[in-house]
């Protein structure tokens, strides 16, 4: 009956709305970062449009389906436009089940900034999923929901964060380099112990402490994809408002993890083998989640969905993934051959080959073009025997009779090009002068049409990020409109440096932070020694340091060891001599001074040997200096900071490399270590 | 005021209907069988007569009209919406010719005389005012719930008439329909039954748990063994998606081989359909017939994005192929589809 199924679903709504609050989700608008840099300037990420719908339709369709009611869109860089747009949405309707807050600032400076204010306005009320604006996914996260809930009841307010993975192993077509990430997780529990971007590293450290979890299912996992879904409770907003030095995630996933002992918070994790799950981060990331989303990867998401519920964007799907929005016309003779998808009122002339390519509405393409996996937005001109391959070709731009456009070349609005000219792979045109990390580019004409563009080699290593940044001077053309790089842009691109950077940077942030924390503690001593300062504060400098920059305690030490080691050295050149430089370092002065310090570091065994360990490493590095290492081993051992014990394991353990095996056999040294025994065997035989 | 929220409250409803048929639709490997798809939907307009502001039968219609096109748009592989929408129309038009006093057998008989002499649609008629009307429409549609509830115990009570002992059918996939029609004969008769498993979805295999905890012998097999295994089989008895207006099936993919299998060894094809699943739409091109999923569940890993991977859902049946079709009133051959097509919709409603 009609009237019991209307009961029945009823009071199960009641039940549910009293059992839980409505899930909440902060959707971030912005990436902070400038990949796509310079369509970015004119058009916010979160509306660049894939597969002819903005992708921050795609990330609340996503919410929505997952059940969420509540969302709250956070944005910066032309806040304005995505307000428009969420507004012209049916997002904004007065029956959309998931009701949108949009939520604007010019101070947002990155995801911290954000989940501060979202602390600060006290929006949240429980468990409340983060995403960013440019999440293409279909992933059923309830059941990680549920797992997340529970956790949370078991153990009041330990597990913070839920973060959601999709296997997917190495090669992976979603997997983007800039994204590797490597987790460790305790197997049965599903917590992360250790979480690290594994972008260009060829060593990977893990701290030993995760190994003594204490628990026996132990996985290091390097086939997941973050999905950039997290879930999050209250508590998350709180940590950022108390820790006012986390930018991103990654910082706060490491914070976390690394302070695990002494905050208590614990983050889990949630693999998902189906469902598809990826942010699209940069241009590469783009062109794969693009052709995902035609070849329906992302069912229910299709394009012949129409879930945005924009007027006249529903197409036809037909076979060979081929979808049209009404009103297409095709000129005689023209193929789209698979994986096209064509907008609305698009014209398309005669002989075209089209394939895995996407069409925004209102283009005119003229005869025998021939595309592939081009990415063309709206309103854009093509003439006749054009020739695009694998670029993206943003709003507004023309592209004349004869143009060639190689792989991973990007046109930006409004720009025009041709005719008759081959861009290289990787050519990117914008109407925009690039800013001034870009300046160091020579400017070249290469054709003698208004359009000239300058190049920036630089760049051109294999990895994701390379899409080149070039420019058009044509301040002839359009007065006014380049060379004054705008002020604003600088929000998109801010924090994100690192982000940014690091396809040219190997080195990853984190042995960034070991740097600035030794320079760091090399200040605090050179201070503490200028103005006398006290061992006690010094230590408390240290440790305030120590969490500033996330660094472990046993680093710490070696860093410490080493600092106060190569003290003489920064203080009067590298040049000085053994015998200055043990003057310089023992007397009473420097290494008695700096003892409490030690001691209050080098308190295990295990501590001693990583203190010697990191002295090998540093008199490794100066071979001159070795006669040094015996005075310095010496005076330790009289200041009661290492034990002899633990230098006769350091010098009975068997060393790897030549070198150290060398020091071993150091004169002094093997002297010092035959005082040692002998010291020992007399205090035994004194006993 | 209470209008407004009545009205507000109406739109919401009508929303999350729509949201839900997007994103979950029904058809292969959904939760959701179709009979409940037709429930809801007849539900829903039932509180659309209700509530909804209207004056008069013509108006009414065009407010369901209205809906009816944004919800068929919304999933058009579910047909079942569009189907009950039809028999809602038709409910309004009896009931309107009803009121006012002329016979339904009338109104029904389309001669071509009378096409002739009426002239201008019958439209225009609707715009008399009854204060009846709507209570009759809401009683009528109560009745086609009661109908839809009793569906599948219609059906599966006329399989003694087809199951026999000591037989061997064969299905594919899961059809609701069938399981109670081979249950429903378990009860009195012995016979075994073989599953083809329905691959990617693998729906069989949840078909033969649910059938051996009836004590049915049943074997599940592969959906490339169909051919191989027909000839042990007497009857084939499957369910469908949709009836199409030929007397053809758009039923879950792997029935086209299954069906032409079966007509190789002269094997009877019976079709359990209840009547909502009959529909007006006639198959142009086969593709339109198919659902395509998520390639997912065909590949786990990517492989090189120059492989292409489809994953259509629905296969298209010819109606030649098939014997048999077992509905909630009857069995009936596929020349007599377009009979009932008749009966149960009203031609102008054909296209909403």
């Amino acid at each position: 009956m009609a009237g019991k199924a209307g009961k029945q679903s009823r009071p199960r709504k009641a039940e549910k709305d009293e059992e839980e609050q409505p899930l909440q989700a902060v959707l971030v608008a912005d990436s902070f970062n400038r990949r796509f840099f310079p369509i970015s300037k004119d058009q916010p990420r979160a509306l660049l449009p894939l597969a002819n719908v903005s992708m921050i339709d795609y990330t609340l369709e996503f919410l929505t389906s997952t059940g969420v009611q509540e969302t709250f869109v956070f944005c910066c860089w032309m806040s304005s436009k995505i307000k428009e747009h969420l507004q012209k949405s049916k997002w904004c309707r007065p029956t959309s089940p998931n009701v949108v807050h949009v939520i604007t600032s010019d101070l947002y400076r990155s995801l911290g900034d954000v989940l501060r204010d979202v602390d600060a306005k006290a929006l949240v009320r429980s468990d409340f999923l983060l995403v960013y604006g440019d999440v293409v996914s279909n992933i059923d996260v309830s059941q990680a929901l549920q797992e997340h809930k529970q956790r949370r009841k078991m153990e009041k307010n330990v597990s913070v964060m839920t973060m959601i993975f999709k296997e997917s192993p190495p090669g992976h077509k979603t997997r983007c380099e800039d994204d590797d990430i490597i987790v460790a997780m305790d197997g049965k529990s599903k917590r992360i112990l250790h979480y690290q971007r594994a972008q260009a590293l060829k060593k990977l450290h893990f701290p030993m402490n995760i190994f003594h979890s204490g628990s026996d299912e132990f996985e290091i996992r390097f086939d997941l994809l973050d999905c950039h879904i997290s879930i999050c409770s209250p508590q998350v907003a709180e940590l950022f408002t108390d820790n006012f030095d986390y930018q991103t995630k990654n910082d706060f996933v490491r914070g976390l993890l690394v302070n695990e002992e002494i905050l208590g918070n614990q983050i889990h994790m949630h693999v998902t083998k189906d469902g598809y799950g990826a942010r699209v981060s940069n241009l590469l990331m783009y062109d794969t989640v693009s052709s995902d989303t035609i070849r329906r990867w992302i069912y229910p998401i299709t394009p012949e969905a129409n879930f945005a519920d924009q007027e006249g964007q529903s197409c036809t799907h037909s076979r060979h993934n081929v979808y049209r929005e009404p009103g297409v016309s095709l000129g005689h003779g023209s193929q789209m051959e698979e994986n096209v998808l064509i907008g609305r009122n698009t014209v398309i002339g005669a002989n075209c080959t089209i394939s895995n390519t996407v069409i925004g509405a209102n283009c005119v393409i003229g005869d025998n073009v021939t595309l592939d996996r081009a990415y063309i937005w709206n309103r854009v001109h093509i003439a006749n025997d054009v020739k695009v391959k694998q670029s993206v070709i943003c709003d507004n731009v023309e592209v004349k009779h004869g143009v060639v456009l190689n792989e991973q070349c990007v046109l930006a609005y409004n720009v025009v090009v041709g005719p008759d000219i081959t861009l290289q792979e990787g050519t990117v045109l914008s109407m925009h002068h690039p800013d001034e990390e870009d300046d160091e580019d020579e400017d070249e004409f290469l054709s003698d049409d208004d359009v000239g563009y300058s190049k920036d080699k630089t760049k051109q290593k294999g990895s994701c990020s390379s899409y080149l940044i070039m420019c058009i001077d044509d301040d002839i053309m359009f007065p006014g409109l380049a060379l004054n790089p705008d002020p604003e842009s600088d929000s998109e691109s801010e924090v994100s440096e690192g982000s940014h950077d690091l396809g040219s940077h190997p080195a990853s942030p984190e042995l960034d932070d070991v740097k600035v924390f030794q320079n760091e503690v090399h200040g605090t001593l050179q201070r503490g020694l200028d103005e006398n300062i006290s061992c006690d504060n010094l230590v408390l400098e240290i440790n305030s340091l120590k969490y500033a920059y996330n660094i472990s305690l046993k680093e710490v030490m070696q860093i410490l060891i080493r600092v106060v080691l190569e003290f003489p050295f920064q203080q009067q050149g590298a040049q000085i001599s053994t015998a200055q430089y043990s003057s310089h370092l023992l007397p009473v002065s420097l290494l008695k001074k700096w003892a409490p310090v030690f001691k209050n570091y080098v308190k295990r065994p295990q501590d001693q040997m990583d203190c010697l360990a990191s002295m090998e490493e540093v008199f490794l590095e100066r071979e001159t200096h070795w006669a040094a290492l015996v005075k310095v081993l010496m005076s330790v051992y009289q200041l009661e900071i290492l034990e002899e014990e633990g230098i006769m394991r350091w010098f009975k353990q068997s060393s790897t490399t030549g070198k150290s095996q060398q020091l071993r056999r150091n004169q002094g040294l093997l002297k010092f270590i035959q005082w040692l025994e002998e010291a020992e065997e007399s205090s035994e035989g004194d006993e | 005021m209470p209008g407004a929220d009545k009205e507000t409250d109406l739109s919401e409803r009508i929303e999350s209907f729509l949201s839900e048929l997007k994103r979950c639709g029904s058809g292969a490997g959904s939760l959701r069988g179709s009979a409940e798809t037709a429930r809801e939907t007849t539900a829903l307009l039932r509180r659309i007569t209700a509530q909804a502001r209207w004056g008069n039968a013509g108006e009414l219609m065009e407010i369901i009209r209205k809906e009816g096109r944004r919800m068929t748009a919304a999933q058009p592989s579910e047909t079942t919406v569009g189907n009950m929408i039809r028999r809602v129309l038709k409910i309004i038009r009896e009931e309107y010719a009803r009121s006012r006093g002329s016979s339904e057998e009338t109104d029904q008989q389309e001669s071509l005389h009378k096409l002739l002499t009426s002239g201008g649609s019958s439209e225009d008629n609707f715009r008399q005012h009854f204060t009846h009307l709507k209570a009759n429409v809401i009683e009528a549609i109560n009745e086609l719930l009661t109908e839809l509830e009793g569906t599948t115990d219609n059906i599966s009570m006329q399989a003694l008439e087809h199951i026999h002992s000591n037989e061997v059918i064969m299905t594919i996939g899961r059809s609701r329909t069938v399981e109670a029609f081979l249950k429903d004969a378990a009860r009195k008769r012995k016979f075994h039954v073989i599953v083809a498993e329905c691959a990617p979805f693998c729906q069989g295999h949840e078909m033969a748990t649910s059938l051996c905890k009836e004590d049915i012998e049943t074997t599940v097999i592969p959906d490339a063994a169909i051919f191989a295994v027909m000839s042990r089989v007497n009857k084939v008895i499957i369910g469908t998606q949709t009836v199409l207006a030929n007397g053809g099936l758009r039923a879950v993919n792997g029935t086209h081989t299954l069906a032409l299998a079966a007509k190789h060894h002269s094997t009877p094809l019976i079709v359990c359909a209840p009547m909502f699943k009959l529909s007006p739409q006639v198959p142009d091109t086969p593709y339109n017939h198919t659902k395509l999923k998520s390639v997912d569940t065909i590949l786990y890993i990517h492989i090189l994005s120059k492989v292409n991977a489809h994953c259509p859902v629905f296969d298209y049946v010819p109606p030649e192929l098939i014997t048999l079709f077992i509905s909630n009133i009857g069995g009936n051959a596929p020349s007599y589809i377009y009979r009932l097509m008749s009966e149960l919709y009203h031609p102008e409603d054909h296209e909403l």
